[in-house]
């Protein structure tokens, strides 16, 4: 190919910087959620694995027991009876920092004596030196160095935890210093203590978390594994290092799926942009493209050169969207974790973890998606022949007849959509979702058509003559508009199904909690993270603040984790207040039917729960209790949005003979008649804070738990809704470009008409009513399409990845506010052409070209 | 040129730019993806990381660490010993062992050695009052070794506990000492006999100690002083010829034994003085009844001490003390440990309470594999008293070669 030929292609390129610049940004933009959605979720899950690293060491296996942990007879047995070398015994708590807010850690409570095969960087040969200070200080810790001096906290200096609703001073006596920055993740968070400490602030004497062991695969490791698995108490059991943790991080991949996918919209949206742009490249240079066809260029050469220029685009843009997602992950990072925190478990993640694999992904996607883009404006660009080259009418005939076939196409994709909605799994149901997207914005074409057809009548009738030209402009260039108006309708659309989805999840949290919050007053623990109960309350506390005057009665709730075959099961057993029935909603089985059975020993799980075990009323719950795995009947399946990982709920008499655990989390006080709650609540403080320590708890009304409920969903929900957002910039992108190249297109159009007499001030009014119908037939379309989506989002992928259902819920605000944003999009992209325009002097207008 | 040759042209055309274009594609991509991994190497420098284990290192703030020799007692004068309340733990004290060394033969005449010591370190003065039943600023450490002179094998192996929640610790009456498994107990209500055990893979050692002749006290009456300030002593009594018998296992067999062994005794604060590198020790078991220890504490310049001192137990279990100058040692020869390159002496002559003794060991490399490192080992003894020969058998003791200052042990 000739190095001419080259030339022209470059000098059609930097005549319209500004397109060329938007659609550049556009694929940068889609490109930046990308990576930034895959780097976050990929930072969250290595900072899982590396915290699991830091804590689990080299252990093979774990000796477990119950939600109290094990007793501390069962070390000294392994020690002394069987001679059992590399054990460790392990007290380990979440706890938080009040003083540095967000902070949470996990301590570690350790016998640094037992630790050096297990986790070098804790432990220690020389026991004068180094761990002295450590063992004998009541309250030494022992943190990673560059947390320490990140929290400004140097040897000698005290931290502050919370630790069940009391706060405690530490002394940090020392630093661990890592090694690598891999190292420098992984202890972030981790805080050493000595064992002996560990037991004082968890307030669990004689009790240990966990007993880690090392095990090798010789023939008399496996007998020395039997002979310790025999001499276990029941309750307590063998098993392999790491299984748990695994467990939990497997409850995040749907998480991480959901984030991926709507990432992966943006993409899409980007997609289009520069499928438009390139369309548009190929429209304008018909003459050109049509003469050099002429003078014996191939089609070969005309496709190539049509790729190789949206390949040049895709490489810029898919570079400084590489950029853009680095410094976006991290700002997504923190959403993330946030959200991980509130559904699922502790974690600290401070850095984004940059893998090649996660940008050489991105890259690809860049680069494919517009290679892909670039296929059809390309061939289509093949497909011109010389003599018809200087005919623009037929490509627009050819067009509008086209329009049908690819309405038949589309409707044929989005069958296929709905066809794969059907297996199991949420990455199905994405598959479905991105099919039926494509299959709209095929349909696109023929439907603005009949739209305006539609709308011929009224928008005479509102602009006459100048308004009927506006609307023809459109159909006259199906082309160039009909792409512009399908990118536009699909960003629309996912911000309007995403919005629905986030709200109709918002009133059945609403719902849910006004059902299920039927007391007056709640007092709880600070809990470290989210809605998750973990700490419990002091006994003497519950006490006095159940038998307070105004009081009527008092139910508790106690939440635990709980080992099962299965991975951990979070176990809530709840002492019902005399007289009030809990306000639990029943999906499957009737209160007065379900309730009875609870008592008798039965129990209810949350809805996430019976779809992620595939269980149902009748079947049965095994967990791991104090005499050893057991049994227990499902009586009812309710509803719960407190938690994706599932919930058990049993009667407390129930968990207390199988867990012999008197620990209570939460407590839930309903006031006698008449009794004015303001002052219940401040009576029940100064109860609180009149006991020996004074209690760090929340009392709280039913409405400002509610409103903290709420505050939480909204934090869950935070990181959706950026996206939300990304999307909506990328699709304002795309818009900007799309109607600019457009406008442009019509220069020579317009000078026509200035020079025919059309005020500039008409002319204005002609370019911005074109922009603003395109924006309103763009917002009219994407209403139904995107309803269809929330339907996807909230039937399919919702129940698929986090087991919950709900109603759909379609506020007329949310399909406004996505009409109003496509029209002020349009009318926005469409103002500085046409002032431009408008300010051109006809004669030059002609002149051009 | 007919339709078909210009159509075939157009093809094969076609096909070369097809070709030209998926080459180029093939470049732009290739330069790009090296762009995009020079870029991220450029601005995320050396964040590219393996998975690898976590790597770090614990740190103390000097000032917080370590153990001050403040609060504990001191060894100023001789105490008369006490038994059996003595053979017990000396919490006050901020260090203390019990020390056997022995040996035996199999009925074959199969000689092996043994070294079973448990060690006590106070990470502070005082027991602590806590909840929890760790608490505890006692530690113990027991260092296990095995010569197997016949298939010229030496093992080691040591433990660390802390001395709480009956994992590790010590007691007077019923005598015990024990960390985990390994234990030093009396069978019944006397101390003696001693029952000895312990183990690690593939090698145990259960012995029976009678007591033997009767403790002697080392030093002045028990006070071993081996430093000029005050304080820089130890109290230490031996049991210096324990008849033992019982059952080694090693390596799948199973041999009774018989043999004499050593018990030492020892509890300090500050034993060494400042300008001490370590010691040799030296206790020798002779055949005609007489023991003889001696230590030589060598200054950091490598220079003998005035302070080493010995003692003589004559065949009835009377103490002669003896001098730093009563004894002579010359090493006579050296052995470079090839785990540690750190050369010790080996093989030495002790000349003096008119004894000419050779000492050999019974295996070059006795070196224990523990923190920090020493060699101790089995030694054949053989000489002269004039003209008469003697024989015996012993262990020397080798600290503080190639290791800095020692704090855990002697």
């Amino acid at each position: 190919m000739s190095a001419g030929l080259w030339r022209a292609s470059l000098r059609h390129l930097a005549r319209r910087p500004g397109q060329i610049g938007l659609s550049v940004l556009g694929i940068a933009l889609g490109v930046a959620v990308a990576l930034a959605v895959g780097l976050a979720t990929g930072s969250a899950r290595r900072a899982f694995e590396l915290a699991t690293e830091a804590v689990t060491g080299r252990a093979t296996h774990q000796i477990v027991g119950g939600p109290t942990g094990l007793s501390e007879d069962v070390y000294r047995m392994l020690r002394l009876d069987l001679g059992v070398q590399r054990a460790a015994p392990v007290v380990a708590l979440d706890v938080a920092a009040p003083d540095h807010p967000g902070r949470v850690f996990q301590l570690l409570g350790v016998d640094p004596f037992a630790e050096a095969p297990f986790r070098p960087h804790f432990g220690s040969d020389d026991p004068l030196g180094t761990v002295a200070a450590l063992v004998t200080r009541p309250g030494a810790i022992v943190m990673s160095g560059p947390t320490a001096r990140a929290l400004g906290l140097a040897p000698g200096a005290t931290l502050t935890i919370r630790v069940a609703g009391a706060r405690h001073p530490l002394t940090l006596v020392g630093t661990v210093e890592p090694a690598d920055p891999l190292s420098t993740q992984a202890l972030e968070s981790v805080l050493v203590t000595d064992i002996a400490t560990a037991q004082e602030l968890a307030g669990n004497k004689g009790r240990l978390s966990r007993i880690d062991l090392i095990i090798g695969f010789r023939p008399a490791d496996r007998a020395l594994l039997e002979r310790i698995r025999r001499a276990l108490p029941p309750g307590v059991e063998l098993a392999r290092a790491g299984a748990q943790a695994e467990a939990t991080a497997s409850m995040t991949a749907a998480f991480t799926l959901n984030l991926r996918a709507l990432s992966l919209l943006a993409l899409v949206v980007g997609m289009f942009l520069i499928y438009n742009t390139m369309t548009f490249s190929v429209v304008q240079r018909r003459a050109l493209l049509g003469t050099l066809r002429a003078l014996g260029v191939t089609r070969g050469e005309v496709f190539t050169l049509v790729t190789v220029e949206a390949l040049a685009l895709g490489a810029v843009g898919t570079l400084l969207g590489i950029g853009l997602g680095l410094a976006l992950a991290q700002g997504l990072l923190h959403l993330v974790t946030r959200t991980i925190n509130d559904l699922y478990f502790a974690l600290s993640v401070r850095e984004v973890w940059l893998t090649p694999g996660a940008v050489l992904e991105a890259a690809g996607l860049g680069l494919g998606t517009t290679v892909l883009a670039a296929l059809a404006p390309a061939r289509e660009a093949t497909g011109i022949r010389p003599r018809e080259a200087l005919v623009r009418s037929r490509l627009e005939a050819a067009s509008r007849r086209a329009a049908p076939r690819a309405a038949l196409a589309g409707l044929a994709l989005g069958a296929v959509g709905v066809l794969a909605l059907v297996p199991r799994g949420p990455v199905w149901g994405f598959v479905g979702l991105f099919a039926i997207l494509m299959g709209a914005a095929l349909m696109t074409p023929l439907a603005v058509a009949v739209l305006l057809r539609a709308l011929d009548r009224p928008i005479a009738r509102a602009g006459g003559l100048l308004g009927r030209m506006a609307a023809r402009a459109i159909t006259a260039a199906p082309s160039r508009t009909g792409v512009a108006i399908a990118a536009l309708m699909i960003a629309v659309s996912a911000t309007i199904g995403v919005g629905v989805m986030i709200a109709s999840f918002r009133e059945a949290v609403l719902r849910w909690l006004e059902g299920t919050l039927r007391a007056d007053v709640y007092v709880a623990p600070p809990s470290l993270v989210g809605s998750r109960p973990d700490a419990t309350l002091d006994p003497a506390l519950v006490q006095r603040l159940a038998t307070a005057p105004g009081v009527a009665a008092a139910g508790t709730a106690r939440g635990v984790t709980v080992a099962s075959a299965r991975g951990p099961v979070h176990v809530v057993a709840i002492g019902m207040a005399a007289g009030h029935a809990p306000g639990f909603a029943f999906k499957r089985g009737r209160p007065e039917a379900v309730w009875p059975q609870v008592d008798k020993g039965a129990v209810i799980v949350s809805e996430p729960f019976a779809y992620r075990r595939h269980v149902g009323v009748g079947d049965r719950v095994r967990l791991r209790t104090r005499e050893g795995e057991q049994a227990f009947p499902i009586a009812g399946i309710f509803y719960d949005y407190g938690s994706s990982a599932g919930v058990v709920m049993m009667s407390r008499a129930t968990y207390e003979r199988h867990w012999a655990d008197r620990g209570v989390s939460s407590l839930a006080l309903y006031a006698a008649p008449g009794v004015d709650l303001e002052r219940l609540i401040a009576e029940l403080r100064a109860r609180a804070a009149a006991g020996p320590v004074p209690a760090d708890v929340l009392i709280r009304s039913n409405r400002a738990l509610r409103e903290a409920s709420l505050a939480i969903f909204d934090r869950t929900f935070a990181v959706t809704r950026v996206l939300r957002f990304l999307i909506v910039v990328v699709a304002f992108v795309g818009v900007l470009s799309a109607l600019m190249a457009l406008a442009l297109e019509r220069v020579r159009e317009l000078g026509l008409q200035r020079a025919l007499g059309l005020t500039p001030g008409q002319v204005w009014g002609v370019i911005t009513a074109q922009t603003g119908l395109m924006g309103l037939v763009a917002g009219l379309l994407a209403i139904p399409v995107g309803v269809l989506l929330a339907g996807v989002l909230v039937f399919v992928i919702n129940r698929r990845s986090f087991g919950w259902t709900m109603p759909i819920d379609v506020h007329p605000a949310i399909l406004l506010q996505g009409l109003l944003l496509a029209v002020a999009a349009a009318l926005l992209a469409g103002a500085v052409p046409a002032a431009r325009m408008a300010r051109a002097s006809p004669v030059e207008a002609l002149r051009d070209e | 040129m007919n339709e078909r040759e210009r159509r075939e042209r157009a093809t094969a055309q076609t096909w070369a730019w097809v070709r030209w274009a998926a080459a180029r594609i093939a470049l732009l991509t290739l330069v790009l993806g090296l762009g995009i991994v020079a870029l991220v190497m450029v601005t995320e420098g050396p964040r590219w990381y393996p998975a690898s284990p976590v790597r770090a290192r614990l740190s103390v703030a000097e000032a917080l660490g370590g153990v001050p020799a403040t609060g504990f007692a001191r060894a100023l004068t001789p105490q008369p010993f006490t038994f059996p309340r003595d053979h017990g733990p000396h919490p006050d004290f901020r260090t203390e062992w019990w020390y056997w060394t022995g040996n035996l033969l199999a009925p074959s005449g199969r000689h092996f050695g043994f070294q079973l010591t448990f060690f006590r370190a106070a990470l502070a003065p005082g027991a602590p009052r806590r909840e929890s039943d760790w608490a505890t600023s006692q530690v113990y450490l027991a260092h296990f070794a095995l010569t197997d002179t016949r298939s010229e094998r030496f093992r080691s192996w040591s433990r660390t506990s802390r001395g709480a929640l009956g994992l590790a610790g010590a007691t007077a009456e019923p005598f015990r000492v024990w960390l985990g498994d390994w234990e030093a107990r009396s069978e019944g209500a006397a101390t003696f006999p001693l029952r000895l055990h312990a183990g690690d893979e593939d090698v145990s050692v259960d012995l029976w100690l009678d007591g033997g002749k009767p403790p002697v006290a080392q030093g002045d009456a028990g006070l071993s002083r081996k430093g000029p300030e005050p304080g820089n002593a130890s109290y230490y009594y031996s049991f210096t010829r324990m008849p033992a018998r019982g059952v080694v296992r090693v390596r799948g067999e199973r041999l009774d034994v018989e043999g004499l062994a050593w018990m030492d005794r020892e509890w300090s604060t500050s034993a060494l003085g400042k300008d001490l590198a370590g010691w040799d020790w030296f206790a020798l078991q002779l055949e005609d009844g007489r023991d003889l220890m001696f230590y030589q504490l060598r200054r950091q310049d490598g220079g003998a001490a005035e302070w080493s001192a010995g003692v003589l137990v004559d065949a009835k279990g009377t103490a002669h003390p003896l001098g730093a100058r009563d004894v002579r040692v010359e090493s006579r020869g050296t052995w470079r440990s090839p785990r540690s390159n750190v050369a010790y002496p080996a093989g030495w002559r002790l000349t003096g309470a008119g004894l000419t003794l050779e000492l050999e060991p019974r295996l070059a490399d006795q070196e224990m594999d523990v923190s920090p490192r020493y060699w101790e080992g089995a030694v054949k003894v053989r000489g002269f008293e004039g003209s008469r020969p003697v024989l015996g058998s012993g262990y020397v003791e080798l600290v503080g070669y190639g290791e800095r200052r020692l704090g855990a042990k002697r």
